[in-house]
């Protein structure tokens, strides 16, 4: 009858014999993992293990040189002694970029929390991050038009005061932090907002009924329990913009000599892969120190 | 203090912007010089047509977006199924490792890319920026079908389970459909990323065989002409479409049952 | 209609034991509830029968067949979760022929039988809607039908009506027993709500830390529960503890309580447990047990008046008393509690 069909299957139960057999789960998790992980390894692992090698050798292995080991890559800093100076420009220059990042892109995200609900904050919050995700070459450009003589910074004083001269201030320092704060503002605006929006209205409300003004709020409350935020978008601002060497070099010109741009010279002009690698694991060095000394609030702060 | 905020907002916004529209507009100013009064012309676009280096690096660019967004998205949708979905040792710290590409700042990882490519023999070129690309686009796709999979219940599969899928089927009729939104969406993630990739492709980069931030970067270090403008725009209007596309899938999805 | 069996079922996690050696039978056809506070093992030993979790050792049968061995695709279970689990993606039609479709039953046949068990769970013809389009209550019912319909030899729900609100849990229970003695099919009920328990089954069985406590017909584990923990889990219990005296008890205050349940050996410790139900405010003399108390408080709550009592000891009791005058008593009065010695259950501790 009608149910013959069924009845049987029920008995075979679903899938038949072949739903005996089971691949063991490691085989499976393996083929999935190694494409991506074997990748990372040639195109991530293998290079920095390489460029660690590198970092010992005397000159550039070209052809039939002989390879020679040695530790003076590493003493460059005693060699050469301006390369302390330049690094310690490249960490005043991280530092003034990250802290004026931490108070606009706080301010900003409190006002976002504070300020915008529903559709508005969605709709600002994508406008503040869709430059972030856009070319940072081409954003460092446009702060040329501005910054430069009779950029648009000169039109707009020409326009009130026809005679003044140029505050154009490309080619400084000043532009340099400029272009590096503009490039990576949307960056502690998130993080800050993601720890800002956790916090329960009802904290704040509680705090004003006990007699709180809007400072002692911001201060005592807001800035605390978004501690983890601010943490984690100053570690990943300060750490790309200490081995920057495009905004220094577009907007520094002259003066924009950084531990980036030093380093991208010795692959590029000096053709010195050894210094330039030796450089560059001092600097991953610093990143990775200041990494493990963050780790535990970044891995909240970031939690997405 | 609401509006106190907004306006606080709508400066931030102008300090963001600014720059990019002065720039946008001076792609449209006649004068190579950039100077003003400002008078219309499309010219340098028109320029921009007849620029065989530009546009090849345009073309280029374009290539091995399409290539890295299809290579990094199968790769990492696999790394993040299996992240996602099973317990094994070892896994928090294959997480970490998907870290350094996007945490060690490009200058180091391109430099360490260039050193291991010359050493290796791989050399530079096409399939360097592709390598490079597919490499740090990866953690961006595991990032984002990772957070596509928490929000699908684990439930769904042991139902499927229960009524007789094995847990391949399970996957591929239940988990799977319902991870098309998180894929398509790291999968443009990973086209802009590597559009926009300027530092790694300069390292790895041939005269022969550039990308476009490169060529731009290139043209600018030799000074700066209005068809730099124009070139920048069209990028960049580019990639926030594909940024935008993005930002309209990843949020309306809700597949998770009303309640 | 099968049984299923399980024997010497134990699991543990890590170090801590989360089943301890259970072996029992759910007979052909009967409605069981695992019954039990969370951490007591009840989702555990059903998902060990589903075939999610693999127990450590011991075996489940399923019919004649030993299924330990076989994953839960191949064990034709039919499964209900308290979140409902419906695919989200697919139509309510397809979500219902899902488990058709994977015995190799497709196309009319398949439609005919997604329709009659949509019939069943009284939902005809939403087979084009898509879960999203259905309230909590419906979503449920076709949880149900996507269960039954593949005619599975056990269905196990794990909590399925957690999640609805009263009324509505109700009704579902009602229909979930109609579908049951219709379709005959043997099921294992998960729930820590005592009173779905006991309305629903043919046999409760009471799970704390790992272990069944107690088994049976509802009417059994509640008038004479076993142990001190089924005696306080299932509904309210009054404990007097004293020693065995003569086939009687002799509490710490000299007065002595009877009991029609087997007493151990005079001069041991023995726990007594009577329930608030069955007490009564008396006067005068009384046929059974009697003791004296003031009242601490008097809770109102409509059909029940619920009474918190001190004996002049210290020791604790409740009495649930039917509202057929309203509110009486109050605090600090002074009352006599009367109860039957049939009403009084000696305990395990």
């Amino acid at each position: 009858m009608q149910n013959d069909q069924l009845t049987l299957a029920s008995a075979r139960g679903p899938s038949g014999p072949r739903s005996r057999r089971v691949l063991p789960a490691w085989v499976s998790t393996t083929a999935l993992l190694l494409p991506t992980y074997g990748w990372l390894t040639i195109a991530v692992f293998l290079p920095l293990i390489t460029m660690f090698v590198f970092s010992f050798l005397s000159a550039t292995p070209m052809g039939k040189a002989p390879i020679v080991f040695t530790l003076k890559q590493y003493r460059a800093f005693i060699d050469q002694p301006y390369l302390v100076g330049i690094g310690i420009t490249s960490l005043l220059i991280g530092f003034w970029t990250t802290l004026f990042c931490a108070v606009l892109g706080f301010l900003a995200a409190v006002a976002l929390v504070r300020s915008a609900f529903g559709k508005t904050r969605e709709m600002l919050l994508i406008l503040i991050l869709l430059p972030f995700w856009t070319n940072g070459l081409v954003r460092v450009f446009s702060w040329t038009m501005v910054l430069r003589e009779n950029g648009f910074l000169d039109s707009l004083l020409h326009m009130v005061a026809p005679d003044a001269g140029s505050i154009g201030f490309l080619y400084t320092r000043y532009a340099i932090v400029v272009g590096l704060v503009h490039g990576y503002l949307p960056y502690m605006i998130l993080t800050c907002y993601i720890a800002l929006v956790t916090i329960d209205d009802a904290i704040i409300e509680a705090a004003s009924s006990l007699g709180a003004r809007w400072w002692t709020i911001l201060f005592k409350i807001l800035v605390p329990l978004a501690a983890p935020g601010l943490i984690s978008g100053a570690v990943l601002i300060f750490i790309p913009v200490i081995g920057s060497f495009m905004e220094p070099r577009i907007l520094g010109g002259r003066v924009g000599v950084t531990m980036g741009t030093v380093i991208e010279d010795q692959f590029t002009q000096a053709f010195n892969w050894p210094l330039g690698a030796s450089l560059s694991f001092t600097l991953l060095a610093v990143v990775l120190a200041i990494f493990a000394t963050f780790s535990g609030v970044l891995r909240r702060g970031t939690a997405a | 203090m609401t509006s106190l905020g907004r306006f606080y907002l709508i400066v931030i916004l102008i300090f963001l912007y600014t720059p990019i529209l002065v720039m946008m507009a001076m792609g449209f100013n006649a004068s190579p010089l950039y100077e003003l009064p400002f008078s219309f012309s499309t010219q340098w676009y028109e320029a921009l047509w007849s620029n065989k280096v530009l546009l090849t690096a345009g073309m280029n660019s374009i290539i091995i977006a399409l290539i890295t967004a299809v290579l990094a998205t199968m790769l990492g949708t696999m790394a993040s199924v299996a992240l996602s979905r099973r317990t094994f040792r070892g896994r928090s710290l294959l997480q970490l490792m998907l870290l350094p590409p996007i945490a060690i700042p490009w200058l180091i990882t391109g430099t360490a890319m260039l050193i291991f490519f010359y050493w290796s023999g791989i050399g530079r070129g096409m399939h360097a920026l592709l390598i490079g690309h597919v490499a740090l686009a990866i953690p961006y796709v595991v990032l984002v079908v990772g957070t596509g999979f928490k929000t699908i219940r684990a439930d769904l599969e042991e139902a499927a389970m229960s009524l007789g899928s094995t847990p391949v089927h399970a996957f591929f009729s239940v988990t799977l459909p319902l991870l098309y939104p998180s894929i398509l969406g790291a999968a443009l993630f990973a086209f802009a990323v590597s559009l926009d990739q300027f530092v790694i492709s300069y390292f790895l980069a041939t005269p022969g065989y550039t990308t476009l931030p490169v060529q731009i970067y290139s043209s600018i270090r030799k000074g700066f002409t209005p068809e730099i403008n124009a070139i920048s725009t069209v990028l960049l209007l580019g990639s926030m479409t594909v940024i935008l596309i993005f930002a309209r899938f990843a949020k309306p999805g809700d597949t998770s049952d009303k309640r | 209609m099968t049984n299923v069996k399980v024997n010497s079922v134990a699991k543990t996690y890590g170090t801590t034991p989360v089943l301890a050696d259970i072996t029992t039978e759910f007979t052909e056809g009967s409605f069981t509830s695992l019954l039990g506070p969370s951490g007591s093992g009840k989702t555990t030993l059903l998902r060990i029968v589903a075939g999610f979790i693999k127990p450590d050792h011991g075996m489940v049968m399923i019919g004649n067949n030993d299924v330990t061995d076989v994953p839960v695709w191949g064990r034709n279970i039919g499964m209900m979760f308290q979140s409902y689990a419906l695919f989200p993606h697919m139509t309510i039609a397809q979500n219902v022929a899902f488990g058709l479709e994977r015995r190799g039953i497709r196309g009319a046949q398949a439609r005919k039988e997604v329709d009659r068990a949509l019939e069943m769970v009284r939902l005809p013809g939403f087979g084009d809607r898509t879960p999203k389009q259905l309230s909590g209550g419906q979503q449920q019912r076709v949880a149900l039908a996507r269960a039954i319909v593949i005619k599975p030899s056990v269905l196990l729900l794990d909590e399925p009506l957690s999640a609805l609100d009263r009324s509505l849990r109700q009704e579902m229970q009602v229909e979930l027993l109609r579908i049951q003695r219709e379709s005959g099919l043997t099921t294992i009920f998960v729930t820590h709500d005592q009173e779905e328990a006991l309305t629903l089954s043919d046999k409760v069985a009471i799970l704390d830390k790992g272990r069944i406590v107690q088994i049976g017909e509802p009417q059994t584990v509640y008038e004479k529960p076993l142990t001190r923990f089924a005696a306080e889990f299932l509904g309210d219990s009054n404990f007097l503890s004293g020693t065995v005296e003569n086939g009687a008890v002799r509490l710490a205050d000299g007065s002595l309580v009877r009991s029609t349940s087997p007493l151990p050996a005079s001069g041991s410790r023995v726990t007594l447990a009577v329930r608030p139900e069955k007490m009564a405010i008396v006067s005068g003399d009384v046929d059974g047990n009697a003791m004296k108390a003031r009242i601490t408080t008097v809770i109102y709550a409509g059909p029940v008046l619920s009474y918190h009592l001190e004996t002049a000891d210290g020791l604790p009791l409740k009495l649930f008393a039917q509202n057929r005058d309203g509110v009486v008593l109050k605090q600090g009065d002074e009352i006599t509690l009367g109860w039957s010695a049939d009403h009084t259950v000696a305990v395990a501790d």
